[in-house]
């Protein structure tokens, strides 16, 4: 995109987002490193310790993997229906399907603590159906757009050629599936192994994770050398996970089609089939939702307001943690100021890819909080800046930080495939009738960077509201987030605190998909331009 | 070249075809062994969906359809003994050229040496022997759509369907290959209906030619 028109900022647009990235990724990433190797060379972390650290992970392996089966058990057949065959409603599942992938994770634990914990109990069972809830969405999206774009009649091929219906299934469609589903399961595992919310809210002694290592030696054993050996134990895992993920997900490009959507099956029994599956699955997944709400509006007495109209008052928390309002107004503020860095940083960064050949390494980095998990992030930047010399505490600054570390990614994927589209000869053109680089660079992306920097931004913002790993880390004792203040009322007994946390819940449940269909919307906007 | 007076390999009679509303009915036909039939029609006329119809992979609104006698009206696909060919090889990309050819035959019950051995002898017959371990992503044009017509052959179809085989092939080529594959279906006594848009291609291959017409009720019929 770097021409004779373009402005000569341009070629500084890698400056800011190189310097963030490397204040607040690569260095905290090398203290974790230190800490961790500094406790293995030395004394500092006996073997019984590394023996601990295996054994969790060995746990969370098992965990993470069955979820990861019931997840793509579940997903597949969704995939199918919505992602082959054109019906009315199709759109509506999709969407219903994405729901619980962008709510937070601690809402999801309560949700389904709401319907189905009071029949099942904590333990090993619930997280892995919490998980494979959340991780729905993951599968129905990467295993379905592959689906859609494989020809139905290679099928129909094979069943001319003697095959039955599932035998061409089993024969010919999955093994041409097969790489999407490796690429799926990798993810889902990866966000299985590292959960934290969903065990912390819905697990036991049988469901713990490194991530719940990592906050437990921080926060109450203190032991920042071990925590930085489980976070690098599971940045080991997760990074081999996703590089074998990868991969097995080569995909062969001659097996694929751009393909249309089939009409429903004129046979009887396929045809309900299919429309059992798309009933189901919109059931399954708005039940969760549906019970928070129902839960908010509760009491052992009957159905009340009484939660709602309490939100307010400090009686409705803790008076050692703050009302819940004021959670919200802090995550409110840490909302607004993550938008505005992870914009500003996710914006520049994906201008530096189209712009700066060294630029799309730059891509590669800002895309690598992906695979880190939020408490690895977390602790980083707590043994970073959370002390002298460069103590950010005071501040208010370290969560947002944080939370914009984790929503660069999606800004990035959110504005440089939209700065592709754009047409760079507009600019041209503009020079050629007299405007100068930089106004000659507006008049070509700047309408569609109006849009992606705000759709991104309103991402950034989703994420940071529902954000739990990192905030448990950094939230201040007197001014958690929404969802770490969730998390503690729910550790507290009584029903005041489960009728407080439900209705936080319902408020992020809102704000969140509030905001996501504000950035969907957006995105149609641009692609109907 | 009339082989009419045989016994009928296929018999249509009063089907009407189309996704829920029809787009032709009324279509009668009779393919004798080893005959080839040309449909012509243009797009969007319901060519391939009478062709999808035949198949079994979607229903006959009305009418009935026979091979050699059977009917197979309601059969499964796999049961029909009917082979596909579309203009698009769509090869499996996950198995070899030997490993597409031989699909068919071990689907039928062959072992796996069996399978092998015919599928070889369609290779050898369409002269692709020697890319047998080749990944069928290595292959021409040509050579794809040669390996889609060894495969179909290769299950043993009494007939074979053949939805604009070669229309994406260069027309030298379209002109060889659609010659040999015609010998090589009579040779073998397989029946075919070969739907094209192209009138020169319909007359090299076939026996007689139909055409879809459009009925003037936004239905069609076939027409000789």
């Amino acid at each position: 995109m770097t021409t004779r028109t373009s402005p000569a900022w341009l070629g500084w647009a890698w400056v800011l987002p190189a310097g963030f990235l490397l204040a607040f990724l690569a260095v905290p990433v090398t203290v974790i490193l230190r800490h961790a190797v500094g406790s293995w060379g030395t004394a500092g972390l006996s073997v019984a310790d590394a023996r601990g650290t295996w054994a969790v992970a060995l746990l969370a392996a098992a965990q993470a993997t069955a979820s990861t089966l019931l997840a793509v058990a579940v997903g597949l057949p969704i995939a199918n229906v919505v992602s082959r065959y054109r019906f009315r409603g199709r759109s509506l599942v999709m969407a219903f399907v994405t729901i619980p992938f962008v709510l937070p994770t601690v809402v999801v634990a309560l949700a389904l603590r709401q319907l189905i914990g009071p029949g099942l109990g904590p333990g090993l069972l619930l997280v892995i159906i919490a998980h494979a809830y959340v991780n729905l969405a993951v599968v129905v999206r990467i295993v379905g757009s592959q689906w859609h774009q494989l020809d139905p009649r290679a099928e129909s091929i094979a069943r001319t050629l003697g095959a039955g219906a599932l035998q061409a299934f089993w024969t010919v469609t999955l093994p041409r599936l097969r790489p999407a589903i490796a690429s799926a399961a990798a993810v889902v595992f990866t966000f299985c192994f590292t959960s934290l919310g969903i065990v912390l809210i819905l697990g036991d002694a049988s469901t713990r994770t490194l991530e719940q290592q990592v906050l437990r030696q921080t926060s109450v054993l203190l032991d920042f050398p071990g925590a930085a050996a489980s976070a690098l134990v599971q940045l080991i895992v997760v990074s081999a996970v996703l590089l074998l993920g990868t991969g097995m997900g080569r995909l062969r490009p001659t097996s694929l089609q751009a393909s249309r959507l089939l009409p429903l099956p004129q046979r009887t029994v396929p045809r309900l089939l299919v429309l059992l599956v798309a009933v189901v699955a919109s059931l399954l997944v708005l039940a969760p939702v549906v019970a928070l709400v129902v839960g908010s509006l509760r009491t052992s007495g009957g159905w009340s307001l009484q939660w709602w109209v309490s939100i307010g008052s400090v009686d409705a928390g803790t008076t050692r943690i703050g009302s819940p309002i004021d959670a919200l107004a802090t995550s409110i503020r840490y909302a607004l100021v993550t938008a505005v860095i992870a914009a500003a940083v996710g914006g520049l960064a994906a201008l530096a890819v189209l712009s700066h050949r060294t630029g799309r390494a730059l891509a590669i980095i800002a895309l690598a909080p992906l695979g880190i998990s939020a408490a690895t992030i977390g602790l980083g930047t707590l043994l970073t800046y959370g002390r002298p010399p460069w103590d950010l505490r005071g501040t208010g600054l370290l969560v947002p930080i944080a939370h914009a570390l984790v929503a660069v990614p999606l800004v990035v994927a959110v504005v440089m495939p939209a700065l592709r589209l754009a047409d760079g000869r507009a600019a041209h053109v503009a020079a050629t009738l007299g405007a100068r680089p930089t106004r000659a660079f507006l008049t070509a992306y700047g309408p569609i960077l109006g849009v992606v920097m705000l759709a991104g931004a309103g991402l950034a913002a989703a994420t940071s509201l529902g954000e739990f790993g990192a905030a448990s880390f950094l939230a201040r004792e007197g001014a958690p987030t929404v969802p770490v203040q969730i998390a503690r009322l729910l550790s507290r007994p009584g029903e005041q605190s489960l009728g407080s946390a439900g209705v936080l819940a319902v408020i992020l449940v809102i704000a969140t998909l509030g905001l996501v269909m504000l950035v969907d919307g957006m995105g149609r906007r641009m692609l109907t331009r | 070249m009339s082989v009419l007076h045989a016994a009928p390999l296929l018999e249509v009679r009063g089907l009407s075809i189309g996704y829920g509303a029809p787009i032709a009915t009324g279509i009668d036909l009779q393919i004798a062994p080893g005959e080839i039939i040309a449909v012509l029609g243009p797009s969007g006329s319901g060519k391939s969906t009478l062709l999808a119809t035949l198949a079994g992979i979607i229903p006959a609104l009305a009418g009935r359809i026979s091979i050699s006698g059977r009917d197979i009206t309601q059969a499964p696909i796999q049961d029909r003994r009917i082979g596909l060919a579309f203009q698009e090889p769509l090869l499996f990309g996950h198995l070899d050229v030997l490993g597409n050819v031989a699909y068919g035959p071990r689907r039928h019950g062959a072992s796996r040496p069996e399978a092998r051995a015919r599928a070889l002898s369609l290779l050898a017959w369409v002269g692709l022997e020697d890319l047998a371990r080749r990944s069928v992503q290595q292959l021409s044009g040509g050579q794809a759509q040669r390996i889609a017509l060894a495969r179909a052959l290769a299950a043993d179809p009494l007939l074979l369907l053949l939805d604009e085989p070669f229309s994406a092939l260069d027309a030298d080529l379209r002109t060889r290959l659609a010659t040999e594959v015609a010998r090589g279906l009579r040779e073998r006594g397989v029946g075919a209906i070969h739907v094209t848009h192209d009138v020169d291609e319909a007359r090299l291959v076939a026996d007689r030619i139909l055409r879809i017409q459009a009925t003037g009720a936004g239905t069609a019929r076939l027409m000789p």
